[in-house]
């Protein structure tokens, strides 16, 4: 993709680098002969659209080029046409979304009755699910309703979700659903 | 020329995204805080909070208000915290744009003096005993780019350029305020960087909304080596 | 929305009603604002004072649940003071049609209704729509009578059906003062002149109610009334609440309905052709567009998506192997969970979501839970779903459900588009990769499809939609959203242009020789490239803020849609400054001898309705091309709840009787009936009207924003609002913690004592109303004490769309 700075830029007549020393824990030494530079100078910068509400709000992502490419800065993005540049506090702290230590990074498994999660990997996770899928699906499939109509369906197992999803992910989840036999398929819209 | 902010508070719809730009842009930790029974949240300003929307609801000639007021450091343009920290690597005044600067080199200072002269009760204590507060996002404006909390304001409350354009701008929402509201009035204008513009009286807001707040205690005006104007002088006189 | 974001800025009086746009949806605050500054009035009419309200120029309050009174004072008062847009009624509405003699009300109920019997539920009954048919010439077309004048015409039942909605009937239910209903009415009923415009901004406000469907036609009926809809700064504007909430909808996560609105088939459509045929309106009347006339072209071209080569004219392109629901019954959220609840549903996938917190009743959702065999739970962080088996008061030894908690990467780690409440879609890139061992739901959902795949590929039961579905996403073995995106779009299958993608949907074809995965979105990506991922700033010719090169919308980048009503008979905008459309062919002897459109793409570029001269031009197209007779329906016979929206209380209210009519709630909602649906109507148990809402540093539920310190920050714990009146009866300080209770659950709240609610006087009697957010839970923050209002949301919902009544109920406050 192509983001270029150009208006990024927001204020005239600013100069380059100036005599700043911002917040606190930086070393003064020599005080006001260190000219601060942007964070996010070598930063990657990304478009995005926020996750939250139905606005559409852009916003630009800046990620580091360096060590473990994580986020350092998520900001309002100046060339879109309906936010220019502007956030609300949940847009505001974007970032905080992505680098945070409560997320989840590892698929977990919950055994019945068990008191706790244990760690799986994705292979393990998605073969049981798969086998979970075959067995109640087979076990709960109707070909015919009592009329006798043909349905192909099951109503043994549910989706719900998901707003949350990307355009092409939406599609390619209902229709593996749909595949399935599954009629209660429901999502945000409902509730 | 220096900088300002024109804070135009009849259009804040305290949505608090400066509160957290601020926060985001500074890598400002959270606080932990509770419901008081209000939205307002952190309770004050602190060391690792920089600006904080004030809301207060308020019957005003029979009809509620909820007044806000996106509070943060005004950078003086005299500032008695400069003064009286009397230490350039500590408090100084950046050149190009005014703004006021706390430096790490705070610690040792007596702060709490410095806190004390500060007609605004802006500064705040670190655990170590480093002052923190609004540092106006100098890397972000000497870098050619709005401060966090003015960038992302979606409704134009917020406002930072050069002083000139802000005290144009205030000047002309003020008339413009003031033909529904005649009470409107810009806060310390003269005297200040970050002009905000109210339509009720400034202690409904905050108690430091303005400097000579008769809520003020006296011993803080005392401490100022400059005394600011009586509110009934300062508030209009930009037009 | 009809319109979009931006359009906003062009109205001259905003209401907002049924929303709280400054909290929800913050940046919508821009567009409000600068309408304001030129001079547009902005109406807040909620039952507590908002955001929104302290930015408004008329704030007013009414009753949780009592919007349809409201809103039927103000169509009584158009009619009455004759301030409706007559030419625009006459010409683009069904105001003129003639109703069917059997059409009928009377006590509050509509001609043909049935209440359910025993056990039949549940809907409480259900009307035959038959009853209320529009009368038909000879040649099938339905009889107009222009002048409006006609006692059976829509027009003239439409003054008798209001008739009664006075303004002291409307502020006895409401408890909005006479003054403050005229003043609103009076206000917004100033965009019915020419030129001028009104827009509507609602959400879950209007949608979360038994009459939830009919809130929002009758405000839908003002706007035609006023003529409204297709203008700048107009339009029914949904504020959609999640960021692809409306693309995720397009594509149809619902039961009822497949990708690009199309049915989902009944078990009575037994073939390809019979599921076409009761699905494909059919009009007589040559000036009717009738565009679902096209409804085959767009279900072929589907199935051609889903099973690709293996979709012939042979195997009816694969139709049989798909799920068929029952005719009549209905697998909603609220039904779902009541399967589930009974303990028929062995699975259960929550994917992005949190049903633990989200459904009303949630107490029974998560007893819901435990009868489940296995549950999936994709999601970012962990939540009160995927955690229901040691939720407070629930011991995990005694669960038996086996759990999958799957992480999801965020949304910029990864790379797709999603469609805005203005129904624009917009591509976002990758920053990051995903987090730890974090993938993106496309890489779930295609590994999990090959994994099931490969299961059927030995054995299983009717498997032929499992294994010939085209699955072809991946590019380097990982997900490809680009090659979805076309797939949405469609390509060409045969002939000159095999291989290459659709120009638009007018291109496709009923005969397997073209693919759309969702005929709305055919032309999002097309040979010239992802137009989601335009970025032009430049607008249109009109300069009313369309930024037609900025992103893609549907349907075929029309940004506000109902256009062609935004201009007369002849095609000339109603108003001048910011026209939509206008049609500017050339002229010869009085008479248009070509077609041109400018502005906005039009809606369907035929001739307008009359010449210059006045005379009518036979190949012309009414302006509501959707609708089967191409008028916009002021009468509404397609409703489960009746043609024209009528006042009911909900469920649980305080009150004994309905005001306006003997019918005490709508006689079509729907109610459940297990043990774990209580509800308690008009009871000294649960004296105060609640609802529920959100705040605007929290999202939805939470998920995405209680585990955010900054958030978390600014609003650390839920809390119930009420008024100062209530806290003194109840002896309540501001800041204590105190117990909020409905007839299903209950949940610790800090007090919040705001003069921001006050009591309504209803009927003579004070009521007092209090307000929860929804947005908490347990798990997060981790002192656990923070729960779900939905602990307290009522059983019953919406007969058209079965979505739930948690905006009214009935609770009772304590100190703790």
């Amino acid at each position: 993709m192509k983001v270029t700075r150009r208006e990024f830029i927001q204020v005239t007549g600013a100069t380059a680098a100036g005599l700043a020393v911002s917040g606190l824990g930086f070393d003064l030494k020599p005080v006001k002969a260190h000219a601060q530079m942007l964070k996010t100078k070598y930063a990657k910068e990304t478009t995005t659209i926020c996750c939250y509400c139905a606005v559409g709000c852009g916003a630009i992502v800046h990620t580091s080029k360096r060590g473990d490419g994580r986020v350092i800065n998520i900001e309002g993005d100046p060339d879109h046409v309906i936010n220019r540049g502007s956030l609300c506090s949940k847009g505001a702290s974007l970032k905080q979304l992505t680098e945070n230590e409560n997320r989840l990074t590892e698929p977990m498994y919950r055994a019945p009755y068990s008191k706790e999660w244990k760690q799986v990997s994705w292979d393990w996770a998605l073969s049981k699910i798969a086998k979970r899928v075959k067995e109640t699906r087979d076990a709960t499939f109707k070909v015919k309703n009592k009329k006798g109509q043909v349905v192909n369906r099951t109503e043994g197992i549910v989706s719900v979700g998901s707003s949350a999803l990307d355009n092409e992910e939406c599609w390619i989840y209902q229709a593996l659903m749909r595949s399935l036999g599954l009629v209660y398929v429901e999502h945000q819209a409902r509730i | 020329m220096s900088k300002s902010f024109f804070i135009d508070t009849t259009l804040c719809t305290a949505c608090r995204a400066c509160q957290v730009a601020c926060k985001q842009w500074h890598d400002l930790p959270a606080e932990e805080t509770e419901n008081r029974g209000t939205y307002e949240n952190p309770a004050d300003l602190s060391f690792d909070t920089y600006k904080l929307v004030r809301m207060r609801e308020e019957v005003i000639g029979g009809k509620l208000q909820w007044l806000f007021f996106p509070e943060q450091c005004r950078h003086c343009a005299e500032a008695p915290c400069l003064d009286t920290a009397g230490d350039e690597t500590a408090v100084y005044k950046d050149a190009a744009t005014g703004a006021i600067i706390f430096t790490a080199n705070t610690k040792g200072l007596n702060v709490d003096e410095i806190i004390e002269s500060c007609p605004y009760n802006i500064p705040r204590k670190g655990p170590d005993g480093t002052l923190a507060k609004c540092d106006m996002c100098l890397d972000r404006v000497h870098n050619g780019l709005l401060p966090a909390c003015v960038k992302t304001c979606p409704t134009g409350a917020m406002n930072f350029g050069e002083r000139s354009e802000m005290v144009a701008l205030a000047k002309s929402r003020l008339s413009t305020v003031k033909k529904t509201n005649p009470k409107a009035a810009l806060l310390d204008p003269d005297d200040v960087n970050v002009i905000y513009l109210v339509t009720e009286k400034p202690s409904l807001y905050h108690e430091f909304a303005v400097a000579s707040n008769t809520a003020f205690d006296i011993t803080r005006q005392v401490a100022l080596r400059r005394m600011f104007k009586p509110l009934t002088n300062i508030v209009s006189r930009l037009l | 929305m009809t319109n979009h974001w931006i359009d906003i800025k062009n109205s001259d009086c905003i209401l907002i009603m049924g929303s709280n746009a400054a909290e929800n949806h913050p940046i919508s605050f821009k567009y409000v604002t600068e309408a304001q500054q030129k001079g547009a009035k902005l109406i807040s009419v909620d039952p507590r004072f908002t955001r929104t309200s302290s930015k408004a120029d008329i704030y007013t309050a009414l009753r949780s649940g009592t919007d349809i009174a409201f809103l039927g004072g103000m169509i009584k008062y158009l009619l009455d003071n004759k301030l409706y847009n007559k030419e625009y009624i006459a010409n683009y509405t069904n105001a003129p049609f003639i109703v069917g003699k059997s059409f009928k009300f009377n006590k509050g109920l509509f001609s043909g209704y049935e209440a359910a019997k025993k056990g039949q539920g549940p809907a409480l009954g259900k009307y035959d729509k038959k009853k209320w048919g529009f009368e038909m010439d000879k040649n099938g077309v339905p009889k107009m009578d222009r002048s409006l004048k006609n006692s059976r015409s829509v027009f003239q039942l439409l003054k008798k059906h209001y008739k009664r909605y006075n303004t002291k009937l409307v502020s006895k239910i409401t408890g909005t003062s006479r003054e403050d209903l005229l003043k609103v009415y009076k206000t917004y009923a100033a965009t019915g002149a020419r030129g001028k415009a009104g827009t509507i901004m609602y959400a879950m406000g209007w949608t979360q109610h038994t009459v939830g469907t009919q809130n929002i036609r009758t405000m839908a009926m003002i706007q035609l009334l006023l003529g409204n809809m297709g203008v700048a700064g107009g339009g029914v504007n949904a504020l959609r609440g999640e960021s692809n909430v409306q693309g995720s909808t397009d594509h149809c996560l619902l039961w009822h309905i497949w990708p690009g609105y199309l049915k989902t088939p009944r078990a009575s459509n037994v073939s390809l052709a019979a599921y076409n045929k009761k699905w494909t309106p059919k009009s007589n009347d040559p000036l009717s567009a009738n565009w679902w006339q096209n409804y085959p072209k767009y279900s072929v071209s589907l199935l051609k998506s889903f099973f690709g080569e293996k979709a012939t004219k042979k195997n009816d392109f694969g139709y049989d192997w798909l799920p068929k629901v029952d005719d009549g019954k209905a697998y909603s959220w609220f039904d779902l969970f009541d399967a589930m609840y009974k303990g028929t549903v062995k699975g259960f996938f929550a994917w992005g979501m949190n049903p633990a917190c989200s459904g009303s009743n949630a107490n029974k959702n998560r007893k819901a839970m435990a009868k489940l065999d296995w549950m999936v739970n994709v999601n970012l962080f962990d939540n009160e779903t995927g955690s229901f088996w040691k939720g407070p008061g629930v011991n995990p030894s005694k669960i038996k459900t086996e759990v999958f908690m799957l992480p999801a990467c965020t949304s910029v780690e990864k790379e797709g588009s999603i469609t805005n409440s203005g129904r624009w879609m917009q591509w976002r890139y990758q920053g990051p990769k995903p987090l730890g061992n974090s993938l993106s739901d496309g890489d779930i959902i295609m590994e999990l499809g090959n994994k099931i795949k490969a299961a059927y590929r030995k054995s299983g039961v009717s498997s032929e939609a499992i294994r010939n579905l085209k699955w072809d996403y991946l590019t380097h073995g990982e997900y490809d959203p680009h090659k979805v995106a076309k797939e949405i779009n469609g390509y060409y299958l045969e002939g000159p242009k095999k291989g290459k993608l659709v120009e638009s949907f007018g291109k496709l074809k009923a005969d397997g020789s073209t693919s759309s995965a969702n005929w709305l979105y055919c032309h999002s990506y097309t040979e010239k490239g992802n137009m989601s991922a335009r970025r032009s700033k430049k607008d249109a010719p009109n300069n009313i803020g369309l930024y037609p090169e900025f992103a893609w919308c549907w349907p075929v980048n029309r940004r506000i849609i109902y256009n062609r009503a935004s201009v007369d008979l002849k095609g000339q905008p109603w108003d001048k400054k910011d026209w939509v459309v206008k049609f500017t062919g050339d002229v010869k002897d009085g008479k248009y001898v070509s077609k041109k459109w400018i502005g906005d793409v039009p809606d369907g570029g035929w001739y307008p309705l009359e010449n210059p001269d006045g005379s009518k031009r036979k190949d012309a197209k009414y302006a509501f091309i959707m609708r089967k007779h191409g008028h916009a329906q002021i009468f509404g016979p397609g409703r489960a709840d009746g043609p024209f929206p009528e006042h009911y209380e909900p469920l649980e209210s305080p009150i004994a009787k309905n005001l306006m009519n003997p019918q005490r709630m709508n006689p079509t909602a729907v109610v459940y009936t297990t043990d774990a649906d209580a509800y308690a109507t008009n009871s000294a148990k649960y004296p105060y009207v609640c609802s529920t809402y959100r705040v605007s540093e929290h999202w939805q539920t939470g998920l995405m924003t209680r585990p955010q310190a900054w958030l978390l920050e600014l609003q650390p714990q839920v809390f119930v609002e009420m008024s100062e009146e209530l806290a003194k009866i109840r002896k309540i300080k501001n800041g204590e913690r105190v117990k909020v209770a409905s007839a299903r659950g209950s949940l610790e709240c800090t007090a919040i004592v705001t003069k921001r609610f006050k009591p309504f006087k209803i009927a003579g009697k004070t009521v007092h109303q209090v307000g929860v957010p929804w947005n908490f839970g347990w798990r997060w923050p981790e002192s656990g004490k923070e729960e779900s209002a939905n602990l307290l949301t009522p059983p019953t919902g919406d007969p058209n769309t079965r979505i739930p009544e948690t905006k009214a109920f009935m609770v009772n406050i304590k100190k703790i």
